[in-house]
């Protein structure tokens, strides 16, 4: 089932007197239970491909459909609904409200959605016990290690059942076994939730994870290779 | 409190720097305080001030001929005046009602003659809650008259030292009568007053009322002033106004701040003053709580950025900022409380005596009322609530461009902040 339908895109940023071309023309389909890695050296426009698909950032022109929903039609208060319901994100730097607990953290979402009280509490206990942070819940960022606050995000990013997750260079900032443990738990939550992952990445050891690998240069698609 | 509501996460927003808010508090709490403490001081004496002036006065109302206010005269005259003093007794608020006679009065010794004004009074309906000058501690010597048809004079004490009189000593007073006539008429000094105003102590004189009715040729209830005391100064437009639509008369009913404009405008001009140094301080606290938030939200930009990228809307975003403004504004409003009980108690019971500085012994002539130097506060309860009210706008009202600025976050140029 098609999840995202990216057709032409490009996106020119201004950056002092000059024009910044981060992409040029980008065509890309994306299906439910993707598993997959955007590469390229900096600048490639990995990112903004990310930034884009997950309505943070709108194009220069082109298209963007989501789910069937042209984003480009959508209204401010729209899109944020899109990514409240729709779309997790999982950030490099983990990016965890530092004045909640790690409940609290992956409650967010389900709290903004409105949700019971009940319902929140039986859903969060479950993703912290899949994501291995059992006992865990009532400790604040400032108390878990970097993989654990990783961990927390990529609970927070599962909880309102998204279309999908963009990750953002998310083992960038863990040591090696630490990435491999949430190597392991990604792949194993796409696998039993049918979750799409969206990489962005640098890292050798999430390419070779991903089922699908987009290489990208110079704001373009390179190659697009199943493995 | 629900961890991940707006109100919750606000809370603690708010202690992640915890130096910053105490301080930041500490302008609140201050700031109120000060506003607390002028207001009550201001409150309270300027309610003293009138009310005083009432009873040295023509009361909060005084009912007189149309044309009385504008050039006193003993032919301007009110008569049934205990019809009319029948009617004010019925309103809400009236504590008292006095008839008197008020003129000009020339006094003569064998070696002196001085000008003077006089009241002319019932000490049987009179007493110092209606003439400051009938209380006790004023009368300096001597006795005040029992009755209205008394044949003493009471004098200022400086007046009687200028005349060169003593207790006992014959006093000639000369006026004009209701026809216009100059009538002379003998009385004996029968006591003499302190007030602490130097004006009244050199130049006012209170006779019988019944003596000077008959004197002057006016009819028994035939008056010149009739004086309505009120319980509550605040009180005196609405009472006046009743008392207007109540009386089928031609006759002028005045509340104080009309028949003394002169004290009207000198509270009126402090009370400015007050307000305008208070709206200062105001100013001042919100510019403290608006660095403070300010700073805190362009601390944050990325954390918002964040904020939205998970599904939270600008207006969430504006309202989580404003909520830590609410908080602000609380917790100073609850800690200026804490802090204004204690003085505030303190003073409007014992309250402060500014005599030894001004070098005055117990009372102060200002706007020709003899005030006590003993200051005190009372505040009145919509006051506290102007303030109260005052303090939460001026707090929310700093929050408004932080929180503005948080929900307008971009959110791609936010995450890329480090």
């Amino acid at each position: 089932m098609l999840v995202v339908e990216l057709t032409d895109l490009t996106r020119v940023y201004q950056q002092g007197k000059v024009d910044v071309h981060a992409l040029r023309g980008l065509s890309l389909q994306i299906h439910r239970g993707e598993f997959m890695a955007l590469s390229g050296p900096s600048g490639s426009g990995k990112t903004t491909t990310l930034n884009l698909i997950g309505a943070l950032d709108v194009p220069t022109s082109g298209r963007i459909i989501f789910e069937g929903h042209d984003l480009g039609t959508m209204s401010r208060r729209e899109l944020s609904h899109l990514r409240r319901d729709r779309i997790g994100f999982v950030f490099q730097s983990y990016n965890l409200i530092p004045v909640l607990t790690a409940y609290e953290n992956a409650e967010l979402v389900l709290s903004v959605q409105g949700v019971g009280a009940i319902e929140r509490r039986e859903k969060v206990m479950a993703l912290l016990h899949a994501v291995g942070l059992d006992g865990m819940e009532d400790r604040r960022p400032s108390e878990l290690s970097g993989g654990q606050q990783q961990r927390v995000a990529i609970a927070r990013a599962l909880a309102s059942d998204p279309a999908v997750i963009l990750a953002d260079e998310p083992t960038a900032n863990v040591d090696s076994d630490t990435a491999k443990h949430l190597l392991d738990l990604m792949q194993e939550l796409n696998e039993s939730h049918a979750a799409t992952f969206i990489f962005s990445t640098h890292d050798q050891r999430v390419m070779e994870r991903a089922k699908r690998v987009i290489r990208m240069v110079d704001g373009q698609i390179e190659s697009d290779q199943l493995q | 409190m629900n961890g991940t509501n707006i109100p919750a996460i606000a809370w603690r927003n708010l202690w992640r720097n915890r130096r910053r808010t105490l301080l930041t508090l500490f302008s609140i709490v201050f700031g109120v305080f000060l506003a607390i403490m002028f207001t009550a001081l201001q409150d309270r004496n300027w309610s003293d001030m009138i009310d005083l002036a009432a009873r040295l006065g023509g009361g909060h109302v005084s009912i007189a001929h149309l044309d009385y206010s504008e050039i006193p005269s003993l032919k301007k005259t009110i008569q049934d005046a205990s019809v009319l003093a029948a009617i004010a007794r019925k309103q809400q608020y009236v504590t008292k009602v006095t008839g008197r006679i008020s003129g000009s009065v020339m006094l003569n010794t064998a070696g002196e003659s001085y000008g003077a004004a006089f009241i002319a009074l019932d000490p049987t309906v009179e007493d110092k809650h209606t003439l400051s000058l009938l209380d006790p501690d004023a009368l300096m010597e001597g006795t005040m008259f029992t009755t209205a048809n008394d044949k003493g004079i009471i004098l200022g004490y400086k007046l009687a030292e200028n005349l060169g009189v003593s207790l006992g000593n014959k006093i000639v007073y000369t006026m004009t009568d209701k026809q216009g006539e100059i009538i002379s008429g003998l009385a004996r000094l029968s006591g003499t007053i302190k007030t602490g105003a130097p004006n009244l102590d050199a130049g006012l004189s209170l006779l019988p009322l019944a003596t000077i009715q008959e004197f002057v040729g006016y009819a028994p209830g035939e008056i010149t002033k009739l004086a309505v005391f009120i319980e509550d100064q605040r009180k005196s437009s609405e009472v006046a106004e009743r008392l207007d639509d109540a009386i089928n008369m031609e006759v002028a009913v005045l509340p104080w701040y009309r028949s003394q404009p002169e004290l009207a405008a000198f509270i009126a001009l402090k009370v400015g003053g007050t307000r305008f140094m208070s709206a200062f301080i105001g100013l001042l606290v919100a510019a403290g709580i608006f660095n403070t938030l300010f700073v805190s939200v362009m601390e944050r930009l990325r954390e918002f950025g964040i904020l939205m990228a998970i599904g939270f809307t600008p207006l969430r975003l504006f309202s989580l900022v404003m909520m830590e403004s609410f908080w602000l504004a609380l917790l100073g409003l609850v800690g200026a409380a804490v802090v204004t009980i204690g003085p505030y108690l303190y003073l409007s019971s014992v309250g402060i005596d500014i005599g030894k500085i001004l070098d005055a012994q117990g009372t102060l002539d200002i706007a020709g009322v003899a005030m006590s130097t003993t200051l005190k506060v009372g505040i009145f309860p919509e006051s506290v609530l102007m303030i109260c009210i005052a303090a939460v706008v001026a707090t929310l009202l700093a929050g408004l461009y932080p929180a503005w600025r948080a929900g307008n976050v971009a959110p791609v140029e936010a995450i890329k902040l480090v």
